[in-house]
């Protein structure tokens, strides 16, 4: 078991590194970092910008292998991911919004699982029926709401609400007041500020899984080995939950590495709207200013949070699957 | 035989009117299409002209959806962006589906070193945050929706490629393209003759829905200000507009949204109608 975990891990961490030098390689080509000094007054010769980006290892006069190798060997020895073309460095940045956009993307995508296959398997044994239809409908509308629409819907609410209410019901931006004190307080008051941006990430994101384990269950509801089970003397929910949802969880299971990209796609624009200085507001932040070492390392984080999923799903698919061997 | 030809087409165009959700969708499609392309009479006004007697001002009388900040209608600018992404999102799925098939197919059948190096690159931009591509090449290029097009139809081509090349990998072994093979036919032409017509239903499903997926990524773009981008706009920096005023000014973020949502679910009502009329398994029509 731990020598499938650890060979899978290897595999992953190969395609992390290939992913995050190409990463290097593409934003060196599309970013330009010298653009961050031009607008500064006095005007910067060509030489004081080249002279002032050198010690962060993107000067325009060293070629792109050059800049490259500068980088990988001070992540590699140091691990030390750069800086910003004006001297921050990624490593005083990362930690803090990785924690804020791990949550937000662990919580999101574990609600939407949960809630979604719930929904699905309770649908599917009551297929055509009301609750099926109507949740069927709801599903496909929220299927269709573009992420920047739902947040903004749900600022619009939270707004309302709490001028209904005369004080902060729903906390709406930032990810944490400033100023809190104290262990308990803080955890209360970040929990309250997690509320909104998670509900966003899980009702735009638990309509895929609600609809394909509810086809998936549909499949393996009527199947021989299910009716096998129902001989044996067991009630139909006994048999359902037994064998039908156990085989038909595993394409489920599968699947969700690949959601985690989408996923965190959702959670770049769900902290633009909400404010969070999370690791997608670190996304647009340093696009927009040209920074090649926070662009590379945003997606070092992307890559590993795929492939935290994918090793998570391989787990839960060896656990569920018997024709699966770990060993 | 042409009788059978058109006996197939009117099947299936019996079981997609049979399906109540896939009329509903075509009905608001054609509508929004008709507001995209004829709206612009209905506000009076060009969507970049600014009436500076009426800044941000509510829904009412001369601007019936209100107008923003900088005093343009709202109304016009609406049918400007939903003119463009439209037609982004519409050249974005038709290329998609016509380099997704030539792609998967081609390099089912072709096989061997083509097969392998398009596998390859599949597989690559499966793992490679494809968003931050997209985001980065498209903030370069300062958000030309002309560009934008070739440029969402890469990211976007990707995963339909590898499902239809799974697909096909079946289909290059059936006898007639044996067959075809034993008549001389040239490579090409046996991919685009005897292996893509088999992946009819696939490719029209692939159509509508890639649809929504390019409506849904270009909005995302526009609205973090990587899309197009001012003095143009598009649905998403409408919406990127509307929400900065949220509270204060909520039609502004209304609009857009409720044209986005519309656009989308009609599209996926008829991308689930057609998928139900081409299935030959379908219960859609085979009665009466």
């Amino acid at each position: 078991m731990v020598r499938y975990v650890v060979r899978k891990a290897c595999g992953w961490l190969l395609l992390i590194v290939v992913a995050t030098n190409v990463t290097f390689f593409l934003a060196s080509w599309f970013l330009d970092p010298r653009s961050n000094y031009r607008d500064l007054r006095p005007v910067r010769s060509r030489e004081q910008i080249a002279h002032a980006l050198e010690p962060y290892g993107l000067s325009p006069d060293w070629s792109v292998v050059h800049r490259w190798w500068f980088w990988l060997s001070d992540v590699v020895l140091r691990f030390d991911w750069g800086h910003s073309p004006t001297g921050v460095p990624v490593n005083a940045e990362i930690p803090q919004r990785a924690l804020v956009s791990g949550q937000l993307i662990l919580l999101g995508t574990l609600a939407s699982v949960v809630i979604g296959v719930a929904l699905g398997v309770w649908t599917a044994t009551r297929q055509y029926g009301l609750a099926d239809r109507a949740a069927l409908a709801v599903s496909i509308v929220l299927f269709n709401v573009p992420t920047a629409v739902g947040a903004l819907a749900f600022v619009l609410g939270a707004v309302w609400l709490n001028q209904r209410a005369g004080t902060t019901v729903l906390h709406v931006a930032s990810a944490s007041t400033p100023g809190v004190e104290g262990t308990w307080a803080s955890i209360t008051d970040r929990a309250g500020h997690l509320i909104l941006p998670t509900l966003n990430l899980t009702v735009l994101g638990y309509v895929s899984w609600h609809l394909t384990q509810r086809a998936l269950l549909l499949d393996t509801i009527n199947a021989d080995f299910v009716r096998t089970a129902r001989a044996t003397g067991l009630t139909r929910a006994q048999a359902v939950r037994r064998h039908a949802l156990r085989a038909s969880l595993i394409p489920t299971v599968t699947s969700i590495a690949f959601t985690i990209p989408a996923v965190f796609t959702g959670a770049i624009i769900t902290e633009t709207v909400f404010g969070w200085e999370g690791m997608g507001r670190y996304f647009t932040q340093t696009i927009a200013r040209n920074d090649v070492d926070g662009v590379v390392a945003v997606a070092a984080f992307g890559a590993a949070a795929t492939a935290i999923g994918a090793i998570l799903s391989d787990l839960a698919t060896v656990a569920l699957d018997p024709r699966v061997r770990a060993s | 035989m042409p009788a059978a030809r058109l006996g197939r087409v009117r099947l299936y165009a019996r079981r997609f009117t049979r399906s109540r959700s896939a009329l509903t969708g075509v009905v608001i499609f054609v509508l929004l299409v008709v507001y995209a392309t004829a709206g612009g009479h209905l506000a009076g006004r060009d969507w970049s002209a600014q009436d500076f007697l009426a800044l941000t001002r509510p829904p009412g009388p001369g601007h019936w959806f209100g107008t923003n900040q900088g005093g343009n209608d709202v109304l016009a600018q609406s049918v400007h962006g939903l003119q463009r992404s439209l037609v982004i999102a519409l050249s974005v799925s038709a290329l998609t589906t016509v380099v997704s098939a030539v792609a998967g197919a081609g390099a089912a059948y072709l096989g061997g070193r083509v097969e392998r190096l398009t596998l390859l690159i599949i597989h690559f931009l499966l793992v490679v945050p494809s968003f931050l591509i997209l985001a980065l090449v498209s903030n370069r290029v300062s958000g030309d929706w002309r560009i934008l097009i070739p440029l969402l139809t890469f990211v976007t081509a990707v995963l339909p490629a590898r499902v239809i090349w799974s697909v096909s990998t079946s289909l290059r072994e059936r006898d007639y393209v044996l067959a075809a093979e034993f008549m001389d036919v040239s490579r090409w032409r046996i991919v685009a003759r005897h292996i893509i017509p088999h992946l009819g239903a696939l490719l029209v499903v692939n159509l509508m829905l890639g649809v929504v997926n390019a409506v849904l990524l270009e909005t995302a773009l526009s609205f973090l200000g990587f899309g197009v981008k001012t003095p143009d706009v598009s649905l998403g920096s409408l919406l990127a507009d509307g929400g900065s005023t949220i509270s204060s000014a909520p039609w502004l973020f209304a609009v857009p949204a409720g044209l986005l949502v519309l656009l989308t679910v009609s599209l996926t009502l008829i991308g689930d109608g057609l998928r139900d009329a081409l299935d030959p398994t379908s219960a859609a029509g085979g009665r009466g």
